[in-house]
């Protein structure tokens, strides 16, 4: 590569830091939400509410880490395990609506709601990362960056969710 | 850091590419900056309107009230008046101040201050633009929705903003444009930091980067840090208002639910940081343009960077003095108290060091100089205000008063309007290659500032004695009848104020045509910008330049042989004139 190529490749690579530290912020300051409600209440899941479908999201937690280990050697295999994740977080969505974890769930279905608030977001910025998959040519390096911090803003918002 | 190779990017040719949908900072700024003046002229109408019910609660508003409130027979009604001071703060602070000092004089300098032939992204900063534009859009279009506009104030509380307290659609867009500006802001940051980091000319350190440039590289990194709190607030309100959770809406048992205050932590975790955001361009501005036009190197100039800095820091922890009456646990209001008073630390440096910058220089009042001086007397005057806010004790009683609204003003307001129209009448002619008239500017000058001390001065006084903000007729209270004339009076200001703005519109849009063709460098000073013709071409710099010295090289004896009292941050001397002392300190 020459020097120019070079010197733009880091400069894009400055940006997505400042760009990766701004949507941390975001996740941050909802988890912060979601810490707040939880120390408030008296008792945690609230009571009545169904339990947390975990199994279903941790299958969906593999499919987007087997997304990142793929995007570096077989690109088509990433973008279809990255269009299979979105497809298994609506399917959970789903499935969170009609046992009663959604927003018709009323304040006893908190905890569904607040992880249906956070991974619409987290789907949005994966979608993102798909888009620039197709359209990002050659310009793997950085892409294959912003998935791998999708992947760790995922596991932080599951791990939050599901098992502490 | 290295020199740009090959050949210099053509400008493009056709009106869409070129005035329009443009990735040149220049226009960008441009574009940002009429946006902005746009509505601050809105956001201005809607204070004038505002003024008129306190000054005659129910009497129905001459010439324009049969247009703008036809149904109510051209009075204010109440809902009305809850809905021009929401939109009154909102399109001021998101709308008018960010779009004209980030977007606008961001855009515009930051290349061109760092000797940088344009933005590190830039159809990024053309995305930013329009994702403003598309925001502006969604939030004009709330005043003609059923139920109308969002009326729950700029802060939007919930459960003001809920389903519960605002039904309308009005309310939705507005969380949905206060989401694409962040969006913008958010794309702007990410554009000047990477610019800063990696785009300066050979030679330009962080140490000889004019002010105005750290203001704008600090601002960013707040803005990329804290706008997406506020997104994070608006994700979840516009959950709560289109599909019925409930995160903002308190439980039937104590703690178990939602809660409204978190609303509250979520937003002023964002907002404190947004007054810094909105006054640190301002403040590089000023102490740039006060040692240029006091014709002495700025004093202190590395403790105020520090102290900028040191406010950064410090913005991120104070929130909670906002909070002082929601409850917040008297351990938490008390350190926040302390941490509050801490920022007047790093501030009154930077005022400090603003004073000793004018001491013994040899100031040239022109235009910029008066509103920078201006500035600084009403930004010193609305920061001491600050300290009583700041106390818990003092806090409980003043909450919620025109004492809150007259200081926040006097910085929000008076201090960074005066900055920012310092900015316009410094560079409108690096803009647009035309100088402002001397004589209306200096009009527009004295009868800015006198009267936008009278309106927040006198907010002030009205607030001691107790008025609430927010009210829509004070003179239904007993306790506040007496202050109608007060009210009446501050009234009178504010229309004064506005009407002296008409002669800064004349200003500029006769000037666009009829004003003196600018010399390259007018006010005789050493930054990049002024190396360059005014306007600059497409590509800024023929060759990229190679900086040797700080911004403020003003009254350096090693000028004298040249017969000027300045030096350009890129000239290089032939050899040091023997005998003559350097100064410590420079670079």
């Amino acid at each position: 590569m020459s020097t120019a190529a070079v010197r733009r490749e880091t400069d894009s690579a400055v940006g997505l830091l400042v760009f990766m530290g701004a949507t941390a912020m975001l996740f941050a300051a909802l988890l912060l939400a979601y810490a707040i409600l939880r120390a408030q209440a008296p008792a945690w899941p609230p009571p009545g509410a169904p339990p947390f479908p975990r199994a279903a999201a941790g299958l969906n937690t593999l499919l987007l880490v087997a997304a990142s280990l793929a995007l570096r050697r077989w690109r088509a295999a990433a973008a279809a395990l990255g269009v299979g994740f979105l497809a298994g977080q609506v399917v959970l969505w789903r499935h969170l609506i009609a046992i009663g974890l959604g927003p018709a769930g009323g304040h006893a279905a908190l905890l569904g709601q607040i992880f249906l608030a956070l991974s619409a977001l987290h789907a949005l910025h994966v979608a993102g990362g798909l888009v620039a998959l197709a359209l990002g040519g050659g310009k793997l390096r950085l892409i294959a960056m912003y998935w791998d911090f999708v992947l760790v803003v995922w596991v932080v918002l599951y791990a939050a969710v599901c098992w502490v | 850091m290295d020199t740009e190779t090959g050949p210099l990017p053509a400008a493009p040719t056709g009106f869409w590419r070129r005035y329009v949908f443009s990735t040149d900072h220049k226009v960008i700024g441009r574009q940002f900056l009429f946006l902005g003046l746009g509505f601050l002229a809105v956001g201005g109408i809607m204070a004038m309107l505002i003024r008129w019910q306190l000054a005659r609660p129910g009497d129905p508003v001459p010439v324009v009230g049969r247009l703008f409130f036809h149904s109510a027979g051209g009075v204010i009604s109440p809902p009305a008046y809850t809905a021009l001071f929401t939109m009154h703060g909102t399109i001021m602070i998101f709308f008018a101040v960010t779009p004209i000092l980030i977007g606008g004089f961001g855009n515009f300098l930051l290349p061109l201050l760092i000797g940088a032939r344009d933005m590190a992204f830039p159809r990024l900063n053309m995305a930013s633009y329009w994702t403003m534009a598309a925001a502006t859009g969604v939030l004009c279009a709330s005043f003609f929705v059923p139920l109308g506009p969002p009326q729950a104030g700029w802060t939007a509380y919930a459960t003001l903003s809920t389903a519960l307290g605002a039904p309308g659609v009005g309310q939705t867009l507005w969380v949905i444009a206060i989401y694409l500006n962040g969006a913008s802001s958010v794309m702007g940051a990410v554009n000047y930091i990477t610019t800063v980091l990696r785009l300066r000319a050979p030679g330009m350190t962080y140490l000889r980067l004019p002010l105005t440039v750290w203001g704008l590289f600090l601002t960013s990194i707040l803005n990329a840090l804290f706008v997406p709190v506020l997104g994070a607030a608006m994700v979840l309100l516009l959950f709560d208002r289109l599909f019925g959770t409930q995160f903002f809406t308190a439980g039937t048992t104590p703690g178990a639910g939602g809660d409204p205050i978190l609303y509250q932590h979520l937003f002023w975790l964002f907002g404190h940081p947004e007054v810094y955001i909105l006054i640190l361009p301002a403040w590089g501005i000023v102490g740039d343009l006060l040692s240029f036009f006091a014709r002495k190197p700025a004093f202190g100039y590395r403790v105020t960077v520090g102290a900028l800095v040191g406010v950064v820091v410090l913005s991120a922890v104070v929130y909670g003095h906002h909070m002082f009456t929601t409850g917040l646990s008297p351990l938490l209001g008390e350190s926040f108290m302390v941490l509050t008073m801490i920022i007047s630390v790093p501030t009154a440096l930077l005022v400090l060091n603003w004073l000793g910058t004018l001491w013994r220089g040899a100031i040239r009042f022109s235009v910029p100089m008066l509103f920078c001086l201006g500035m600084v007397f009403t930004f010193g005057v609305g920061g001491l205000t600050g300290l009583y806010l700041a106390d818990v004790v003092a806090d409980m009683y003043l909450h919620d008063t025109y004492f809150v609204v007259g200081h926040f003003h006097l910085i929000m307001a008076a201090a960074l309007l005066l900055s920012l129209f310092a900015a316009v009448y410094f560079w409108y002619p690096k803009m647009f290659g035309r100088m402002l008239g001397e004589r209306l500017g200096r009009w527009h000058f004295w009868l800015t500032f006198v009267p936008l001390n009278l309106v927040f001065m006198g907010q002030l006084v009205i607030g001691l004695e107790g008025m609430q903000r927010r009210l829509y007729d004070p003179s239904v209270y007993e306790a506040w009848r007496r202050l109608a004339p007060l009210n009446r009076s501050i009234s009178h200001a504010a229309y004064l104020l506005g009407a002296a703005q008409l002669l800064f519109v004349w200003n500029f849009f006769v000037s666009l045509r009829r004003g003196r063709t600018a010399p390259a460098n007018p006010w005789e000073v050493g930054t990049l910008e002024w190396s360059v013709p005014s306007p600059p071409p497409h590509h800024n710099f023929d060759t990229i330049p190679v900086v040797v010295r700080g911004p403020h090289e003003l009254a350096d004896p090693a000028a004298r042989p040249l017969g000027r009292d300045w030096l350009s941050q890129t000239e290089v001397l032939d050899e040091p004139a023997p005998g003559l002392p350097v100064p410590r300190g420079r670079s």
